[in-house]
């Protein structure tokens, strides 16, 4: 199958999983934007 | 080049003044030896963000791994992902905030500092401290090599005085500023290196017909593959090389592992972490950390592998060839060739500013490695500013001499073997370390040193991209490497971070029970 012009899935899988990991990332942000203000330990 | 010397040499003239009006601001910030090593432990999330990305991405990132995606093919994009999972998600959510949390109750000033406290332990301070103080200068003396060979053509000078400037420039605000210009001036050089990235990712597709178009014509351009890469397993540039051959070995154990996980243990990027206010300060960094990431190592790589399409286009030849062989010049020639004027003269000070805020780094651990932790462990002038100011003159000398008697092409191996050694040495112990309720202090040196001397023994005797030129092996025993293939193209990571983690667990679990609950040792 071709994933944007890409024929092995082992190489759009990588590009998924890197665009899939900042999208956690950035969800990862926004949940806890305001959590763990304290200088505390965590 | 496309851009003349003098405006080129204008704009870095503008790049060099801002940075120096940035590190001046934190030259006034800096009040203590607090400030001087750890920023005063109340850095801005993203300031914390671009300085760990930047201090990360160096220009052996963007020209030495990029030249090898040119060379390899997009199968680099699994170090991105390793880099956004492993280097930014798993180490600010599950290092980070430990990190943090513990380095602050504990007043920990360096990552050896850290180590030290964490297990009671003079002895494993200056172990760290000596790993650190004889490895970081190689990959130190890789980046300065970087820098120099760019400054050389762009500016019109000679390799010898890039380098030295190069060295002596980014060692000054380094000296008088502390950690605060080290990731002020990261913070501004990441912005820097954000956008030229992203520039260069559009304008390559554009350059290549589209997204779907590019990667097609670079997917059939697999017939084109050398047949000396073929005949060791590669399969295309769009599809990762055939199972178990020695391009998959090198791929995913040298380049995807051994820099994927070496992330998680490099001191320069450790005390970052104790930079941050608190725990809502690496929360708001992961977000700005992994858009950083992607658009650091993702863009180099995806870039790097459609160059093929372009030149293939344009002087009907591989990307490879078009630079006459040489991986570090990939990069350089297809933005020379391909991008337009004004983008040269952005893609140069993006390559400068990813050179200096990696260099800048190193500088600052070296030396308070160097004072803090050996020569001034344990001594009330352990934490003087102007001992660490010494140490940093001392450390930057001896990069730079190592910069002039490194061999040519030594940029993306030795950055693989600086992250492989500091991942094998200091991974396992530094987990448990922040993990464990009673860290046992023999498991830990145990696993450093295990991990070290594997790592040092596979490099000088098995893996062949260090032993042959190394010789070491040849001269004691008539052959380049010890072992046959495959073991001879598994990167010294994969057999060194194991034995340290064996160690690690088995010893903790032997003694870790026996221990006293935890209590710092006084600082100093």
């Amino acid at each position: 199958m071709l994933v944007l012009g890409i024929p092995d899935p082992q190489i759009w899988i990588g590009y998924g999983l890197a665009i899939g990991f900042t999208l956690a990332c950035i969800v990862y942000g926004i949940l806890n934007w305001d959590k763990g203000g304290g200088t505390s330990g965590s | 080049m496309a851009v003349d010397t003098v405006t080129m040499a204008a704009l870095v003239a503008v790049y060099l003044v801002l940075t120096f009006i940035i590190a001046y601001y934190a030259y006034r910030k800096t009040k203590s030896p607090e400030d001087y090593l750890v920023a005063g432990r109340s850095s801005h999330p993203a300031v914390i963000a671009l300085s760990y990305g930047a201090t990360f991405i160096s220009t052996s990132a963007i020209i030495g791994f990029g030249g090898q995606a040119a060379n390899l093919g997009m199968g680099l994009i699994w170090l991105t992902v390793l880099n956004i999972g492993v280097g930014i998600l798993l180490a600010f959510v599950f290092f980070g905030k430990k990190t943090r949390e513990i380095g602050q109750r504990l007043s920990a000033v360096t990552f050896p500092d850290l180590m030290c406290k964490i297990y009671r332990s003079p002895l494993l301070q200056y172990i760290s401290g000596f790993i650190i103080v004889i490895s970081m200068p190689l990959y130190t003396a890789a980046i300065l090599i970087g820098g120099a060979r760019f400054i050389e053509p762009t500016l019109g000078i000679s390799y010898t005085t890039a380098l030295v400037i190069f060295a002596v420039i980014t060692a000054v605000y380094v000296i008088f500023g502390g950690l605060i210009a080290v990731m002020y001036t990261d913070a501004f050089q990441g912005t820097i290196m954000f956008v030229g990235m992203t520039v260069l990712l559009v304008l390559t597709y554009l350059v290549v017909g589209g997204v779907t178009a590019g990667n097609a014509a670079l997917t059939n351009m697999a017939d084109l593959v050398p047949a000396a890469l073929g005949a060791q397993g590669m399969t295309g540039w769009t599809s990762m090389p055939a199972l178990g051959s020695p391009i998959w070995f090198t791929l995913l154990t040298t380049i995807v592992l051994g820099v994927g996980i070496g992330v998680l243990a490099q001191p320069q990027l450790v005390v970052r972490f104790m930079t941050a206010k608190d725990d809502k300060s690496l929360n708001r960094a992961v977000l700005v950390g992994g858009i950083f990431i992607l658009m650091m190592t993702g863009v180099a790589f995806t870039v790097g592998a459609l160059s093929n399409v372009y030149f293939y286009e344009h002087a009907g030849t591989i990307a490879i060839d078009a630079a006459g062989g040489n991986v570090d010049a990939v990069i350089p020639l297809f933005i020379n060739e391909a991008m337009p004027d004004i983008f040269v003269a952005l893609f140069m000070l993006t390559l400068l500013a990813a050179a200096m805020s990696t260099l800048s780094s190193l500088y600052h651990a070296m030396g308070t490695a160097l004072i803090c932790d050996l020569w001034g462990r344990g001594r009330e002038c352990a934490l003087s500013l102007r001992n660490h100011q010494a140490g940093i003159i001392v450390m930057m000398v001896l990069s730079t001499a190592l910069a002039f008697a490194l061999p040519v092409s030594i940029i993306a191996r030795a950055t693989a073997m600086f992250m492989g050694l500091c991942a094998a040495a200091f991974l396992p112990a530094f987990a448990v370390g922040i993990y464990a309720k009673r860290p046992s202090t023999k498991a830990a040196i145990a696993s450093m040193v295990s991990g070290a001397v594997v790592w040092f023994l596979w490099t000088g005797f098995v893996h062949t991209a260090e032993a042959k030129p190394l010789g070491i092996c040849q001269a004691l025993f008539g052959v380049p490497s010890l072992l046959p293939l495959p073991w001879s193209v598994i990167d010294p990571l994969v057999i060194a971070l194991p034995v340290s983690l064996v160690v690690m667990v088995a010893l903790q679990n032997h003694y870790g029970n026996n221990r006293a609950p935890e209590a710092a040792v006084p600082a100093g």
